[in-house]
C-alpha cells in the first residue's frame, strides 16, 4: 500500500520547532517537533483536546506560536495570517467544507490568487476555465467547472478545494479530517488523490480520526496526546492497538469517581431508532441507575441519537418506549415532560446564554417551578439557584455575575445544573467534559456517578474511551450510523472499543 | 490520473458525467432570470391590454422613471452583494440634490455642480463605510444614522428654502441624443462598466466571495474590509451622481425630497434577484428590479388604477417574489 520514496528524495520542507501555544491559561500545545518532507503523507492522530488543530494552525499561519517557530526551507519564518502561510505554500484543506457557494468551481480555484489576464487587462476567462478543468481531471473530477459550488457534492467540494490549494502551488496541504463526511467511494477516490499528491512532491499533513486510514495512506504517524507529542514513528512500525494505547495512555485512577450502584427496571427502551441518513436501526435499552456511554467517532451519528431522543430532530423510524409505553416525543417541550433532560454538546451555542446571569442560566428552562400565579417568586428562584450551584460546586463567579465570565468548566457545571434544575429521571450527556480542565472533569463524574446512585438514568456520549472505560456500565459503539457493537464492563478494554469504533479489527495489524 | 477514472465526459459540454444537464449552468438560473422573465411577460400583458402602454414615449417615460433608481441601484446592489446594507441613499441622494441646486443656482452649468455632489457622495460613502467595516458597527445601523443625521441637516439648514434650478443646469434630467434621454445612456454606460469591474477586477470577484462566505474569505486572507469600504463609497458616490440626473428631471427641490427613496433602491434590488444576505445576484439585477417596478406603475396609472394602491402592489411584488425564490432555489439544488 505504502510507496516507496528513495531516500535522496526525501528533503525536509518544513517543520515546527518546539512550538507551544497557550490560550489565556490553557496550553493547547507544548513542544511539539515536527518535520515534513517532501512526498510524504504525516498522520496526526490524538483524542479530541490533544492539540492536534491547534498544532495544524501554527504550522499555516492562523496562529502564532506563543513559544518556538515554524521553519520552512530550512529558514524560520514568521506567519501574521494564513495568507502568509498560503504564499510560502502551505494550504489548509479545512474539516467543513469552505468554498463560496454561489461563485463557480472556476472561481473558487482561483480565489485570492492572481487570476491571469489578457492584454487589454480584462481576466482571461478562457485560461482560468482550462487550468481549473486540468486541475480537476489531475484529481479524476469531470464536472462542468462553471457549475457553482453549492451544487457540488462534499466529496467533489473536497476535491475543488484541493485544486485550489494546487492552483496556489501548495507544496504543503493540510487535510483535517478529510473523508468525515464522504462515502466510502469517494473515500478511495479521495486515497488515489492523496497519493497522486505525494508523488508530486507535496507533503501531507493527515489529521483524522480513523486509525484504518492511518495505515492505508500515511507514512508516518504522530500521536498527540494532551498538547504533547507523544510519538512520531513511520506507520510500518505501528499497530493499531498501539496507536490507540498511545493517544489514550494516562493514569486515570484519580481523576474518575465510580461508586457502585443499583440498576433497576428500563426506563427507555429504543428500537430500530432512525433518523434520516444520520443514523439507522438503533436499538438499546436503559435502566434506572444505569450509565450506558455511547462511544464512536465524531459524526458517527451519536449526537443525533441524543438530539432524536431529546425532541430536536425528527425520527423517520422506529420506536422509543418510556417506562414501557410508546412514546412521540417531538420537541423539547415533550422530552421535558416525560423527565429527559439533555447536555448538548456545544454548550456555548446550545447550552448557554452567555451575557445572561449564572442563576437565571440554571433557572431558565424550568421557570414554571417558580411561577406564582403570572409571576416569577424571584426569592424561591434565587434559592434554588443557590443550592444548585452550591450542588455542582460552581466557582469562579457569583450567581449574578454573567456566566460568560466563568470558566469552561465552570460554564459546563452551569449546563449540568440547569439540566438538573428539572429533575430529570433521564439524563442525555454529550461530551460532557469536553474542552474542560482536568478539575471540572473530575467535579463533573462525581455528579454523574451521584446521579446513578441517585436512580437516574444516564446516556453518555463521549469520545473519549478513558471516559466510557471508568464512568460507564455499560457501553454502546456507533459506527457510520450504526451501532455496531455493544459491550458490558467486565468486557471493557481500550482496544476494543476503540477498534470497534475505527472499524479495524485489533488482530489484522497486531 | 489513473486509467479507470477515464469515462469522463467533454467537460465544456453543459453536462456532468452522469449526463445531467447541469440547469444552473443555463440562462435560467441566473439569479436575475426569473425577474426578467416576469418583465417581459408583463410588457406582453401590458402592450395587449392597455391602451396607450405600447408606445415609444411611453417606454421612454418608464425609464426616466426608473433611471434614478437603477444608479444608485448599480452600487447599492454591490453593498448588498457583500452582505452589508446601505438604507442611506433617499437622504443621501437629498443632500447631494441640495448642493447640486445651490451650487447651479450660483454659478449656473452643469460639470461644476456635478463634480461637486460626486466628491460630497464620495465622502459620505467613505464614511459610511469606515464605520461600518474598520469601526465594527453593523451596517444597518451606521447607514440608518446617516439616513437621519443627513435628512435632519437638510431641514435645519436649508429647511424653508425653496430651490429652482435653471434649465442650464438640468442636461443630466432634460436632454437627450437621438430621443433617448441622457440619463439613460449614463445608465447604460454605467451598467457595462459595473459588468465589467465586476468580472474583470479581483474587487468584483471578491465582493461575492466576501458576502458569500465572510469565513472563508477571511482564511484565504482576502481584503475584507476594504471590499465592502469600495462598497460603500461606490454608493455614495453613484448618490452624488444620481443627484444631478434627479434634480434635473424634478428642477425644483423640497427638503423633503427623496423621502424612501432608499427603499425603493433596495426593492428594485431584491426584486431583481440580489440575495438580501449577500454572496447571490447579478450586476443587473438593480435595473431589472427597476424597470420591473417601472412598468407596473405605468400600466397602473394608465389603467386608472387610484395612486393609493401603489405601496400595497410593490408589498405583494417583493412578498411574491422573495417566497417564489425560495422555491426555485431548492429545485435548482441538486447535489451533482
Amino acid at each position: 500500500m505504502q510507496e516507496v520514496s528513495s531516500t535522496s528524495r526525501r528533503q525536509l520542507l518544513c517543520a515546527l520547532r518546539n512550538v507551544s501555544k497557550r490560550f489565556g491559561n490553557i496550553q493547547a500545545c507544548q513542544g511539539i517537533d515536527l518535520e515534513l518532507f517532501t512526498g510524504e503523507v504525516v498522520a496526526v492522530v490524538g483524542e479530541n483536546g490533544a492539540g492536534k488543530s491547534t498544532v495544524s494552525k501554527c504550522l499555516y499561519g492562523l496562529y502564532s506560536p506563543s513559544e518556538g517557530h515554524v521553519e520552512f526551507d530550512g529558514k524560520p519564518v514568521e506567519f501574521r495570517g494564513p495568507s502568509d502561510g498560503e504564499n510560502a505554500g502551505i494550504v489548509m484543506i479545512p474539516q467543513e467544507l469552505d468554498l463560496f457557494p454561489e461563485l463557480s468551481v472556476v472561481e473558487n480555484i482561483w480565489m485570492g490568487l492572481e487570476r491571469p489576464r489578457r492584454w487589454f487587462g480584462a481576466f482571461d476567462a478562457g485560461a482560468m476555465e482550462k487550468r481549473a478543468r486540468e486541475l480537476l481531471h489531475r484529481l479524476g473530477l469531470f464536472v462542468d467547472v462553471n457549475t457553482p459550488a453549492k451544487l457540488l457534492s462534499a466529496a467533489n467540494g473536497k476535491l475543488v478545494e484541493v485544486a485550489r490549494a494546487l492552483n496556489a502551488n501548495a507544496r504543503v496541504i493540510i487535510m483535517d479530517e478529510p473523508t468525515a463526511s464522504l462515502t466510502e467511494r469517494e473515500v478511495f477516490n479521495l486515497f488515489s488523490v492523496v497519493r497522486s499528491l505525494k508523488r508530486s512532491n507535496v507533503a501531507v499533513l493527515y489529521i483524522t480520526h480513523r486509525l484504518d486510514e492511518v495505515f492505508e495512506v500515511c507514512d508516518r504517524a504522530v500521536v498527540l496526546r494532551d498538547g504533547r507529542m507523544i510519538s512520531d514513528r513511520p506507520t510500518s512500525d505501528e499497530t493499531v492497538s498501539g496507536l490507540v494505547r498511545k493517544m489514550v495512555g494516562r493514569p486515570v485512577e484519580q481523576l474518575f469517581v465510580r461508586h457502585p450502584h443499583e440498576i433497576g427496571d428500563v426506563v427507555l427502551e429504543v428500537e430500530g431508532l432512525g433518523s434520516g441518513s444520520a443514523f439507522q436501526d438503533v436499538s438499546f435499552r436503559l435502566h434506572e441507575g444505569e450509565i450506558l456511554g455511547i462511544s464512536g467517532l465524531i459524526g458517527a451519528g451519536r449526537s443525533e441519537i441524543a438530539e432524536t431522543l431529546f425532541g430536536l430532530r425528527d425520527r423517520t423510524a422506529g420506536t422509543v418506549r418510556l417506562n414501557g409505553e410508546i412514546s412521540n416525543i417531538s420537541s423539547v417541550q415533550g422530552a421535558f415532560r416525560h423527565g429527559i433532560g439533555m447536555v448538548p454538546e456545544e454548550r456555548r451555542t446550545l447550552g448557554l446564554i452567555l451575557p445572561f446571569s449564572v442563576k437565571h442560566n440554571v433557572t431558565f428552562s424550568s421557570l414554571l417551578k417558580f411561577m406564582r400565579s403570572i409571576f416569577i417568586d424571584t426569592s424561591a428562584e434565587d434559592k434554588f439557584a443557590e443550592n444548585a450551584a452550591k450542588e455542582v460546586t460552581i466557582v469562579g463567579a457569583g450567581l449574578d455575575d454573567p456566566v460568560s465570565a466563568l470558566s469552561g468548566g465552570n460554564q459546563q457545571k452551569v449546563v449540568v445544573a440547569k439540566a438538573l434544575a428539572r429533575n430529570p429521571k433521564i439524563l442525555i450527556l454529550d461530551e460532557p467534559t469536553r474542552g474542560v480542565d482536568i478539575g471540572a472533569k473530575s467535579e463533573i463524574y462525581r455528579i454523574i456517578d451521584g446521579l446513578a446512585k441517585q436512580g437516574h438514568a444516564v446516556l453518555m456520549i463521549s469520545s473519549e474511551l478513558n471516559e466510557i472505560l471508568a464512568m460507564c456500565d455499560r457501553t454502546l459503539v456507533m459506527r457510520e450510523g450504526r451501532l455496531v457493537r455493544s459491550f458490558d464492563r467486565k468486557d471493557f478494554s481500550p482496544d476494543v472499543i476503540g477498534s470497534a469504533a475505527a472499524g479495524v479489527t485489533v488482530d489484522s495489524h497486531a | 490520473m489513473p486509467s479507470d477514472q477515464g469515462d469522463g465526459v467533454d467537460a465544456r459540454s453543459p453536462k456532468d458525467r452522469h449526463g445531467r444537464s447541469i440547469l444552473s449552468n443555463t440562462l435560467l438560473a441566473r439569479p436575475e432570470t426569473p425577474a426578467l422573465l416576469f418583465l417581459i411577460l408583463l410588457l406582453a400583458v401590458f402592450s395587449v391590454t392597455t391602451k396607450g402602454f405600447f408606445s415609444v414615449n411611453n417606454f421612454i417615460g418608464i425609464l426616466e422613471q426608473g433611471v434614478i433608481i437603477a444608479i444608485v441601484g448599480l452600487a447599492v446592489n454591490q453593498v448588498i452583494l457583500s452582505a452589508e446594507i446601505d438604507v442611506s441613499v433617499g437622504s443621501v441622494l437629498a443632500v447631494c440634490a441640495f448642493i447640486y441646486g445651490n451650487l447651479a443656482m450660483m454659478f449656473g452649468g452643469n460639470l461644476l455642480p456635478l463634480f461637486a455632489t460626486l466628491a460630497v457622495g464620495t465622502a459620505i460613502g467613505l464614511l459610511n463605510g469606515v464605520l461600518s467595516t474598520y469601526g465594527k458597527v453593523p451596517s444597518i445601523i451606521t447607514t440608518l444614522g446617516a439616513l437621519f443625521v443627513y435628512r435632519g441637516l437638510i431641514l435645519l439648514l436649508a429647511g424653508a428654502q425653496v430651490l429652482n434650478v435653471p434649465k442650464t443646469s438640468r442636461v443630466l434630467g432634460l436632454s437627450d441624443v437621438a430621443g433617448i434621454p441622457v440619463s439613460v445612456l449614463l445608465l447604460v454606460v454605467l451598467a457595462v462598466g459595473f459588468y465589467w469591474v465586476s468580472t474583470n477586477t479581483a474587487w468584483g470577484r471578491n465582493i461575492y466571495a466576501v458576502g458569500g462566505n465572510e469565513s472563508g474569505a477571511t482564511t484565504l486572507g482576502l481584503p475584507v474590509n476594504r471590499t465592502r469600504l469600495i462598497a460603500f463609497v461606490l454608493s455614495g458616490a453613484a448618490c452624488g451622481l444620481a443627484a444631478a440626473g434627479f434634480l434635473g428631471q424634478i428642477g425644483q427641490l423640497q427638503a423633503t425630497a427623496g423621502t424612501s427613496f432608499e427603499l425603493r433602491v433596495i426593492t428594485a434590488v431584491v426584486l431583481g434577484g440580489t440575495s438580501i444576505r449577500g454572496g447571490r445576484g447579478s450586476v443587473f439585477s438593480p435595473i431589472v428590479g427597476a424597470l420591473l417596478v417601472g412598468v407596473i406603475l405605468n400600466a397602473m396609472t394608465l389603467n386608472r388604477v387610484p395612486g393609493t394602491m401603489e405601496l400595497f402592489v410593490l408589498g405583494v411584488l417583493i412578498l411574491l417574489s422573495v417566497s417564489s425564490e425560495g422555491i426555485r432555489q431548492r429545485y435548482l439544488e441538486k447535489k451533482i
